[in-house]
């Protein structure tokens, strides 16, 4: 019976541990994210202190975060409404960007895999956009060709928006951001 | 009364046995569970405090040779060899350089130009131990020294008596990571130049 327990007792030690690790670190971590309207930063993953779960997830692969003195990445996967991102909708985003030496939008995949090249544009920069004469932003995210700022999506399947931020003095004080400081992602309609 | 009594006890002690044995067996399956589950705690912070030591996916180990000829090598470039950035920046242009302190501190000299730029040193384990963007260029030159607590100890002893240092020192806590530089190309006709910048930073042994 005493080797029953100790199988037991290893089985669900090591196969809860690994799973649940495994589930911790397979995604950007809930530890560390900083949520403004509908975008989320993870300001700590540039930092000489970053958290250990953050750690492991960036460890898990080939990735180059921004430093926490060189920019700033915040991701959308929800609009302003609290639907998530879907490509068979139109979505215009709006608003103003906090101050910065310069940025881009761009759409990606849920792992956040480009959708350039099978896309003609992956994004936009700052010196690429038409805007208005307030000086706001207007862009237009859809399957189909807009007018203006278009920023093509793919014909169905969930995404991202990313914003990032280069050399920006909001990544010291992400939490303190102010929505209004960010570009609104407003659902427009859908097919 | 007397003959009644044996053979009653067998029929009343027979539940309260079998009780007492579920209570135990109960007892004992909460006792082996929440060792479990105690186990599990531990596995799961030792597996995710080792993940970054024991990867053999991540950036310090794809971009480990990068750099070894005293420049940084262009890491964003379509049909390249070394593998690709995840989540990569598509209108950013990204260089690597690997170092290792082992041998003496190591020389960072970038020239900038009007695309923002910037370099960060991520150590081989996870986490940016510094970033300077250009705004921080004197002259059109960006220029740093990265070494250990020990070797910054024994600079510092050989400055002249009475001088200042001009040099910017950045220490490294660990002897291994990679010097990144991205540079934004804001149009796409600011690939070439920002590819140019990227690849033209040096980073070789500190004098």
């Amino acid at each position: 019976m005493r080797i029953l327990d100790l199988a037991y007792i290893l089985g669900l030690g090591a196969g809860l541990g690994l799973a649940s690790a495994h589930w911790a670190v397979s995604a950007r971590p809930a530890i560390g994210k900083v949520e403004v309207g509908s975008w989320a930063a993870w300001p700590g993953s540039g930092n000489r202190d970053i958290d250990p779960y953050m750690r492991a997830f960036l460890s898990r692969g080939v990735h180059l975060p921004l430093g926490a003195g060189e920019g700033l990445e915040l991701i959308a996967q929800r609009s302003d409404g609290g639907e998530p991102l879907d490509a068979r909708c139109r979505y215009r985003i709006s608003g103003a960007t906090p101050p910065t030496r310069g940025w881009t939008l761009g759409a990606t995949d849920a792992s956040g895999a480009s959708f350039s090249p099978v896309l003609a544009r992956a994004g936009f920069s700052d010196a690429e956009l038409v805007r208005g004469e307030d000086g706001a932003i207007s862009i237009v995210a859809a399957a189909s060709p807009q007018a203006g700022n278009w920023l093509p999506l793919p014909l169905h399947g969930r995404f991202q928006l990313r914003l990032r931020l280069y050399d920006t003095p909001i990544s010291s004080q992400t939490g303190e951001t102010q929505a209004a400081n960010l570009p609104r992602i407003t659902r427009v309609d859908c097919r | 009364m007397s003959a009644a009594d044996p053979s009653a006890q067998p029929v009343t002690a027979a539940p309260g046995r079998r009780h007492g044995r579920l209570r135990a067996g109960a007892a004992r399956l909460a006792m082996t569970t929440l060792a479990g589950l105690l186990l599990a705690g531990i596995v799961h912070i030792a597996t995710v405090l080792l993940i970054p030591t024991l990867s053999q996916h991540d950036a310090a180990h794809a971009y480990g040779a990068l750099g070894a000829a005293g420049r940084a090598e262009l890491v964003t470039v379509d049909g390249g060899t070394a593998p690709a950035v995840l989540e990569a920046e598509r209108q950013a242009v990204t260089a690597v350089c690997a170092y290792d302190l082992a041998g003496g501190p190591l020389r960072v000299m970038a020239r900038t130009g009007t695309l923002p730029l910037g370099i960060t040193l991520h150590r081989r384990t996870g986490g940016v131990l510094y970033a300077i963007t250009d705004r921080a260029a004197i002259r059109g030159v960006l220029e740093f020294i990265v070494l250990t607590e020990a070797q910054h100890d024994e600079r510092v002893a050989d400055d002249e008596e009475g001088e200042t240092s001009r040099e910017l020192r950045v220490i490294s806590d660990s002897e291994r990571g990679l010097v990144v530089i991205r540079v934004l190309a804001k149009q796409a006709s600011d690939r070439p130049d920002a590819e140019a910048l990227a690849a033209g930073v040096q980073c070789g042994p500190a004098s």
